[in-house]
């Protein structure tokens, strides 16, 4: 009998991690079983209410969502309001959600759930690695446990996006990176590399539009605000969307071609603060840590994307 | 007047050992839990000792809560060559037989702080990894805590694991980075005073005369840290984590200065070099009392006195 991949997101929604859940949820391979939020493109308390909003636009309301960390381990806060709008999800004006968190903190979620199924549980972390870090240090059980984990995050040899070295996830919370990428997971790396050359198009939005749908209109909302912050800063016509990628990865892997690499973060804070550091030439002889997403056929990404959200948008058809 | 309502969280660790039984010996303090962290020993070491210790005291009915075990990001580090294998030097203790309470320490340093909020104080004498994870997971827990009493860091001292930084800071640095920027109220006990707070060679044979379960642990476990000690030109050996407790039991013996002070993480030849502002330069306002100076002989004294006095009332 085919069983979906059970998964769980840890997540800081975020346009593009609204994009992600939406697949997920529109991915007949999936099955998600939890959503626990960390700080990120907003606030802990702003992400949850998205993540619960995303949850009740898809119609989906059996999937908990709980609250976790609110800071990063060591560094400053920092949040993405001029990349995701002040609410986070760009345009998008989504009503108040009538779901609730649940009230275990994400990382006690992440634990109980995680333990409950060894070897069963793709967890995807698409935000600062907060959350997964304390998990770890609290429960390292959960190493031997979690079946594989899939990371957004890091700029292998594409520039940063946040430094001019440093990938967001990573530079928000590096020691958090640290852990999570020592802890002897099994884990894939999506970094920049792979996520810059997905770019949504205005012509793609416009084919989403075509159904009239609350989620395409979700999606063009909230990718128009991050459209002009693409055109403004990076000069891209159209969007990244990284997370989506790393989600999809989960059931279609075929999408990139990986290395086994040992991986590091810079913590040293300096001008290389949260940078993420492959090894290519093993100049320090360690084994590698992370399996390392480098090259994507982005248009056989866009598509299965946009295939997948017009499904979901016929589905959920008031 | 009350006595004072403390928990420690400990890797014991031979000093971390005279501080319970200090703790025990005291009419001042209410001893209420101790939570185990990785440091001088691993974790199951360190909750076993823990147990141990407490059963020695017949104190067993105060709780032990098992935590961290590993630092957040830096790799674990156990120090065998000053505490033994064991963590209790030569001394010999049965296997406890009472278990920890279920659940983290960090979860229950969270509940019992959230639970009466400005009632709890809590003293750190091991890396400082079990608050600092209880502050990232619960923002209230800061706002929760009545003060931390924190035996790490060498100000003006030389280091003891580094020519510039001391153990327990050392071994966490990212931690005790944390916890130094909470908020929460601080009093900082570093190698400055406790050097100054040595047990000599013939102040163990006092205790050895005393024909107690306790004073005779004491002996045997500090055999192996005297001769450590010794050998790094030392005339005693440190009552580093038992200090702490003078805050409560004889402050006046205690010089407290406020300073801002920051840990190195950067990961130079400085990582985990704890620096207090003395001069303020840099204009940044204090975030903790760090004892500068302790007569430290009277404290020595004191210790003897209540550990006399224990292990007379444990003889029968």
């Amino acid at each position: 009998m085919y069983m979906p991949k059970r998964i769980l997101f840890d997540t800081d929604p975020g346009i593009d991690d609204a994009c992600a859940i939406l697949l997920a949820l529109a991915s007949p391979e999936l099955s998600v079983e939890g959503i626990s939020v960390v700080h990120g493109n907003c606030s802990l308390v702003q992400g949850t209410t998205n993540a619960l909003s995303i949850l009740e636009l898809a119609g989906v309301s059996h999937i908990p969502v709980a609250k976790g960390c609110a800071l990063p381990l060591v560094q400053p806060s920092l949040l993405a309001p001029e990349t995701h709008g002040n609410t986070g999800l760009g345009y998008a004006q989504l009503p108040e959600p009538r779901l609730q968190p649940i009230g275990q903190h994400a990382v006690d979620f992440l634990i109980e759930r995680i333990l409950a199924a060894p070897g069963e549980i793709t967890l995807v972390a698409i935000g600062p690695l907060t959350n997964v870090a304390l998990a770890i240090r609290q429960e390292p059980r959960v190493v031997g446990a979690i079946k594989e984990l899939v990371v957004m995050g890091g700029a292998i040899r594409y520039e940063g996006n946040t430094t001019a070295l440093a990938e967001f996830n990573t530079y928000v919370d590096p020691h958090a990176a640290h852990i999570v990428y020592h802890a002897g997971i099994p884990a894939t790396l999506v970094p920049l590399d792979v996520t810059y050359e997905c770019v949504l198009t205005p012509g793609d939005v416009e084919r989403l539009l075509k159904i009239e749908s609350p989620v395409t209109r979700f999606v063009a909302d909230a990718t128009r605000f991050y459209m002009e912050f693409h055109d403004q800063y990076q000069k891209i016509e159209g969007c990244v969307i990284n997370d989506p990628l790393a989600l999809a990865l989960t059931f279609a892997p075929e999408l990139c071609t990986y290395r086994d690499l040992p991986v590091d973060v810079d913590l040293s804070g300096g001008i290389s603060m949260g940078k993420t550091v492959a090894d290519f030439y093993n100049y320090g002889k360690q084994p590698a840590n992370l399996r390392v997403a480098l090259e994507v056929r982005a248009r056989d990404f866009i598509e299965l994307f946009l295939e997948r959200i017009e499904r979901l948008a016929l589905s959920s058809k008031p | 007047m009350n006595p004072k309502r403390i928990i420690i969280d400990t890797d014991p660790g031979i000093d971390d050992a005279l501080a319970f039984l200090l703790a025990l010996a005291s009419p001042e303090i209410q001893l209420e839990a101790l939570t185990t962290t990785q440091g001088n020993v691993t974790i199951d070491k360190a909750t076993r000792n823990a147990l141990a210790v407490l059963e020695l005291a017949n104190a067993s009915q105060i709780p032990v809560i098992s935590g961290s075990v590993l630092p957040l990001v830096q790799p674990l580090r156990a120090s065998a060559h000053i505490h033994g294998e064991s963590g209790i030097g030569n001394a010999y203790l049965p296997e406890p037989q009472t278990s920890p309470l279920p659940g983290h320490a960090v979860d229950y340093l969270i509940r019992r702080a959230l639970d009466e909020p400005g009632e709890l104080s809590i003293f750190p004498i091991g890396p400082l990894t079990d608050i600092a994870m209880a502050i990232r997971k619960e923002p209230a827990f800061a706002g929760a805590v009545r003060e931390l009493v924190i035996m790490g860091g060498a100000i003006l001292e030389p280091g003891n694991i580094t020519p510039l930084a001391e153990f327990n800071v050392y071994v966490d640095p990212h931690a005790a980075h944390i916890v130094f920027h909470s908020g929460i109220p601080i009093t900082l006990i570093p190698l400055d005073v406790t050097h100054k707070c040595m047990l000599r060679q013939e102040q163990v044979d006092r205790l050895r005369k005393i024909d107690s379960p306790i004073s005779q642990f004491i002996s045997d476990a500090v055999e192996v840290y005297l001769q450590e000690s010794f050998r790094l030109g030392y005339d005693g050996c440190s009552l580093h984590d038992p200090l702490t407790l003078a805050t409560i039991i004889a402050p006046e013996l205690l010089t407290l200065k406020e300073y801002f002070v920051d840990v190195d993480i950067s990961g130079g030849v400085s990582m985990g070099k704890t620096f207090a502002d003395i001069q303020k330069l840099t204009k940044k306002p204090a975030n903790m009392k760090v004892a500068m100076d302790v007569r430290g002989e009277e404290f020595v004294e004191l210790f003897l006195q209540r550990i006399e006095s224990l292990s007379e009332r444990s003889t029968g």
